[in-house]
Formats: structure tokens, sequence, C-alpha cells
């Protein structure tokens, strides 16, 4: 178990990811339905059927709630009790775990309560209420508020605030889609969109507050927002609320338009709610990375300089050649042990175990292999998006251009891990347990899934239009797995310098992945400029890549 | 409100956000004794590691690594301050790891190691 307690921490992250969309979705659920759908049941001609939608939908995202709550508070009472010798009762005793079956308790006793027969009167509107509070106040619990030194009770009051911002806003856009698409009549939309771009500036206005006062106390300096890994992904997480904004803003206008008898596109409304979502939930799983990297505030030492990103990141050009295999500090470690192991007439151990916690060696032509690696495929991705982008011009042969994504993954699954099969000592499924690896493994399978999907559509061997959303869906959800993506390095200074390249990736792949959502499902000049944009954006990840520096 | 006011209360709200940040984080070692490669004098000697967050001391654990790399389970002293792992332990001249996995109060674990040399008197 010891082992896989590095791999173990990164599915935490993962499962802490989904708790939030879960959490988010349910309590925003709870608020359409009581401030939104409830008070306007006799005003809307298919209210009926509406509430039950909206109920449903928060029944299962209540039951999302408790499968992730349970995977996510099981694994972490697994790993905790195998590795310090608890019993499992005792491990349940932990404020985590007990937080954990708080939030379970009060997501299955939602479900009854939103049921229909319990739908009627203020009990039904209190109730959901209550145990939402309960939730959320339980839910503050296993954020860092609680393990702060100081300041706890009005940091648990601020994180509280947070996360209800997140649930009014963003946790309520699939129940504002769902209404948006039920309802018929021009009237309705007008109420539902006026009544929601409300409460929507009640969720901004949380988040906007709350984070003003979480910056102050876990970032603290302007230094601590560029100079540390913390910094560089809350920085993310607002160029992706700033999105938010934008599209918020461009639904405002229409909802105004409607509320002033004007024609308004309720089309652009739903498309634009959909992109929402999308990039809600991204920054859902960015804050849940930010599990992984201490407030920037506690980092005192090992912050990264402006001068020292500005010598990084100057110009220079690719490598295109690799240096050879033997070199890698990783092989000669293992040909040392080899050599000495010979010399004692023994099996030879594993310069690295993966899983231990033990980092790799790294030396100068470790870092030039890394380098390679990045600048090919930032080639392939430049290729891959120019292709596109001459594909959407008119040029029909290219279309077979999805197909360099499977070279790509070919290329990056040899060359990603060169301490692993095929290339090094570890064996293929021993090297699972090394987060890196996995990682890496995981985008490969992602690049290999989405460009067969999407050269099958663009071939037509895929007929159906919900096979073209496969492409749009996964490049997002790469994007977001890459903001999780961290590189075993134990430099932190290192680590911050490559984070800050991957950062700007991880957001032009969201950027990419829904711009081509646009495309897909937004008629008119929208979905149009859509198109142009996702294969820049694709461009852009190429000539980021092509800047990457390790040294 | 007119939607010229909304724009404006929006870009007030976008330049508040751009410190805007969720709070969640691992317990991080701040202070140690030994120091990582420091050194410490040979018999019974206190063991001290310090972090940034609470943590669970009783769900946390120690494990020291001998010269011949047996591993040893040290007992953690309940009565310490809530950021700090204390132990002890009778050490004899050599190289040592001291290996730490940290819960902290939020559920976030951590561990890491740290290399000492014990010298004699």
């Amino acid at each position: 178990m010891e082992l896989l307690v590095d791999i173990f921490g990164y599915l935490s992250i993962i499962l802490h990811g989904i708790t939030i969309v879960a959490q988010s979705m349910t309590l925003g659920g709870i608020l359409f339905l009581v401030f939104l759908v409830r008070p306007f049941m006799h005003m809307l001609p298919q209210s009926g059927d509406l509430e039950r939608r909206i109920a449903r939908l928060t029944i299962w995202s209540a039951i999302g709630l408790i499968v992730a709550e349970v995977a996510g508070v099981g694994l972490q009472v697994a790993v905790v009790s195998s590795t310090v010798d608890l019993s499992f009762f005792d491990v349940m005793q932990a404020p985590f775990a007990i937080a954990g079956t708080v939030k379970t308790f009060c997501a299955l006793c939602l479900i009854p309560c939103l049921s229909r027969r319990m739908s009627i009167g203020l009990p039904g509107a209190l109730l959901p209420l209550l145990l939402g509070v309960i939730e959320l106040t339980a839910a503050t619990f296993t954020t860092h508020a609680y393990a702060r030194l100081d300041h706890n009770m009005l940091l648990l009051f601020v994180e509280g605030l947070h996360q209800f911002g997140a649930a009014i806003w963003i946790g309520a856009i699939p129940c504002f889609v769902v209404a948006l698409s039920k309802l018929q009549d021009v009237n309705g939309w007008r109420m539902v969109g006026a009544r929601f771009s409300r409460m929507s500036m009640v969720g901004v206005a949380s988040i906007v507050v709350s984070g003003a006062v979480m910056s102050v106390f876990y970032i603290g300096s302007l230094q601590g927002f560029y100079g540390t890994a913390y910094g560089v992904m809350v920085g993310a997480k607002i160029a992706m609320f700033l999105a938010l904004l934008a599209l918020g803003l461009g639904n405002l206008m229409v909802t105004e338009r409607l509320r002033k008898n004007q024609d308004a596109s309720v089309i652009r409304l739903r498309r634009f709610a959909e992109v929402e979502i999308g990039v809600g939930f991204t920054i859902f799983f960015a804050a849940a990375s930010l599990t992984s990297v201490p407030p920037a505030v506690d980092l005192t030492a090992d912050r990264v300089t402006l001068h020292e990103i500005a010598v990084r990141n100057a110009p220079a050009w690719p490598r295109l050649t690799s240096p050879d295999h033997d070199e890698l500090a990783i092989s000669q470690a293992q040909a040392q042990l080899d050599h000495e192991a010979a010399q004692r007439h023994q099996d030879a151990a594993l310069a690295v175990v993966p899983g231990s916690g033990v980092l790799p060696p790294r030396n100068a032509e470790d870092i030039a292999w890394s380098e390679y690696n990045h600048h090919w495929a930032g080639i392939f991705v430049l290729v891959i998006g120019l292709l596109a982008l001459l594909n959407r011009a008119g040029i029909r042969w290219l279309k077979h251009w999805p197909l360099l994504f499977l070279l790509m993954a070919g290329f990056l699954l040899v060359r990603s891990d060169p301490e692993v099969w095929p290339l090094g000592q570890e064996g293929f499924w021993a090297a699972w347990r090394d987060v890196e690896v996995a990682q890496h493994r995981f985008f490969v399978a992602l690049i290999v899934l989405f460009g067969l999907f999407e050269w099958a559509v663009r071939t037509e061997r895929l007929r159906s239009p919900k096979a073209a959303l496969v492409f749009p869906l996964l490049v997002s959800v790469g994007g977001a797995m890459l903001l999780t993506h961290s590189h075993q390095i134990s430099n932190v200074k290192d680590q911050l310098l490559i984070e800050l390249t991957h950062t700007p990736l991880a957001l032009a792949g969201v950027a990419a992945g829904w711009a081509r959502w646009l495309e897909l499902r937004l008629p008119g000049r929208g979905g149009r400029i859509a198109g142009w944009v996702w294969p820049i954006c694709f461009m852009l990840v190429g000539v980021i890549l092509l800047w990457y520096r390790e040294a | 409100m007119s939607l010229r006011h909304r724009f404006a209360s929006t870009v007030v709200g976008v330049a508040c956000a751009l410190a805007s940040v969720a709070a969640s984080a691992h317990a991080i070692l701040i202070d140690s004794t030994p120091k990582p490669n420091g050194t410490l004098s040979a018999g019974h000697v206190q063991m001290m590691f310090k972090y940034n967050s609470k943590i669970d001391q009783h769900r946390s654990r120690i494990t020291l690594i001998g010269p011949d790399k047996r591993e040893k389970v040290l007992a953690i002293a309940t009565d310490s301050k809530s950021n700090e792992l204390d132990t002890t332990a009778d050490l004899t001249p050599g190289t040592y790891t001291l290996r730490w996995q940290a819960l902290a109060l939020d559920g976030h674990i951590t561990r890491g190691d740290l290399p000492f040399t014990v010298v004699g008197k």
C-alpha cells in the first residue's frame, strides 16, 4: 500500500474535483428549485414538468455526491489505516471522515426531500435548504481553512461563502439549460432568464468577496501570486473566471433584450450556458488540484522571481535531436547498480522503485530528453492546428489531419518515461504506481480516443451528431487534466517554472475544446467564428510547447 | 438596475476577482530537528517536525531507517503543539533517514524523507 500512496493522492484530487462538481450541482439545484422554479409555478405553463425535471437532476447530483464522497473518503481511510496501522473505526473518527459522513448523510436525506410528495409547502423548501446548509458547513471542514493555525472561523465562513457562490452560479447552470430547453414561450424564458441573472450576480459577488479575503490570507503578496505554484493555479482559475464572466455578460445581454420584448437568440443563451458549465467544471478541477500545493504565503523560500521567469522563457531554437538513453541519470544509476550486483553475483535492484516517493535522479541529459519530447510534441500540434485551419478554409483532402494525433500518441508513449518499458528497466504494469507515468498514459489514451473519433467523424465513418461532440469534450477534459498534471522534480523552483508553461497549455486546450463545441452547436456567425478559433488555439499550444524549457 | 450599471458592477467584480482563490492545500514541513542532511549527537535524542498546518498526530507516522536499512516506527507524542510531530530515539553514530507521513486536519496526506547523520559525542 505504501507504494500506492502517491497514485492514491492523485486519484483523490480527481475524486475531489468530481465531489465539488456534484456538490455544486446538488446545492445549485436546491437553490434553483426553491428560489426560481417554485415561486414561478403559477405563472409558467409547463411548470409541473419543469419542477420534476429539476428535482430529478438534483437527486442525480446528490447520488453523484454520495458516490464521489464514499469513494474519496473510502480511499483516504484505506490509505491512512494501512500506512499508519490503525483500525477502520479509528480512522473514521478523523475530522475528514466525519465531515465526509455528514455530507453523505445530507445527500442521502435530500433524495426523499426532493420527491414529488415532499415538494409542496414550506417544509418542502425549508428541509432541502437546511440539509444544503449542513452539507456546505461539513464541506468547509475538509478545506485548508480548518487546518490553518490562525483565523479558522473567519476562513471557514469565507470558504463556505466561496462554495455557496460556486453552487448558486455554476452549479445551477445545468438547471438553467434544462429550463431553457423545457420552456417554449418568450414569457417563460424572460422570467427564468431575469431571475437566474440575479442569482448569478449573488454567486459572482460571493466568489469575488470570499476570493479577495482568501487571497490576503493564502497568497499575501504579488510575488506569492506569480512566484509560487499556488499563485499560478489561482491565476488559471481567474483566467477561466473571466471567461465565464464574458459568457455570462453575453447571456445577460440576451436576457435584457428578452425583458424589453426585443428579438433575442435563446439558442445562443443555451449554447453559451453549456460552455459555461464546461469551463465552470474545469475551474472546480483546478480548485481540487490546489489541494496538492501549499498556500503561497507558507512558501517563503524557493519562490521564483520575475527575472528567473524571463531568463527561462528567453527565445531559443527548439531541440530537435535527442540525447542517448544511456546518458540519462537513471540509466547511469541503473548501470552502476547492475555492475555492483554482478560483482556480488546477485540480482540488481531497480535504481528507482515506482511509487516509493523517492524522486528519480536528473542530469543535463534528462533535461535535454524532456525538452526534445516537448518540442516534437509542439511540432505535431502546430502542424495539426495548421492542417485543421487549412481544412476549414476549404482544402477537403486535409480532413485526415486527426490521424496525426495517433502518431503523436505513439511518440509520447515511447518517449515520455525513459525509465519505463519499452526503453527502461521498469515493467509496464509496475510503472502504473508512478503518478507521472499514470498521467502520461492517461493523456496518451485521451489523444488516441479524440484523434480516432474526430477522424471517423470527418471521414463520415461516424455520422451521429453526438459522435462529433466527443472530440471537443475529450480535448476539454485533457485541458482540465493538464491543470492537475505534475512533474516529479525535487527542485521546487524548476517545478514551478515548468508549471508556468503547462498552465497556459491547459487553458488553450480548454478554449480549443469549447470553441469546437460552439462551432458544432451554435448556428450562424458565432459558430463560424468559433470554427476559426479552435485551430488557432491548437497552434498556440504548439508554439507554447516549442517555447518550453527546463533549464 | 440598468444594463450599463450591471456591466459596471461586473467590471468591478472582475477586478476584485483577480484575487480569487480556493482554499485547499496540504501540509508542508517548515522546520525540523534534525535539519535535512543535518547532524545530531549520539544518544537519546529529541526530534521534531513542524508544519504549516494543524496535524492529526494520532493518525500520522514517523519511521526511522537505520544505517543497516532496518525500519523502526517511532512513537509520536500526543501532547506537542498542534502543528508538530515530536518523537525521540536512541541513536548510535551512522547515516539515518526519517520517513514521515503527516495527515493534516483537513484530511490531506503528505510524506517525505529527511536524511541525517549521527556522530559520536
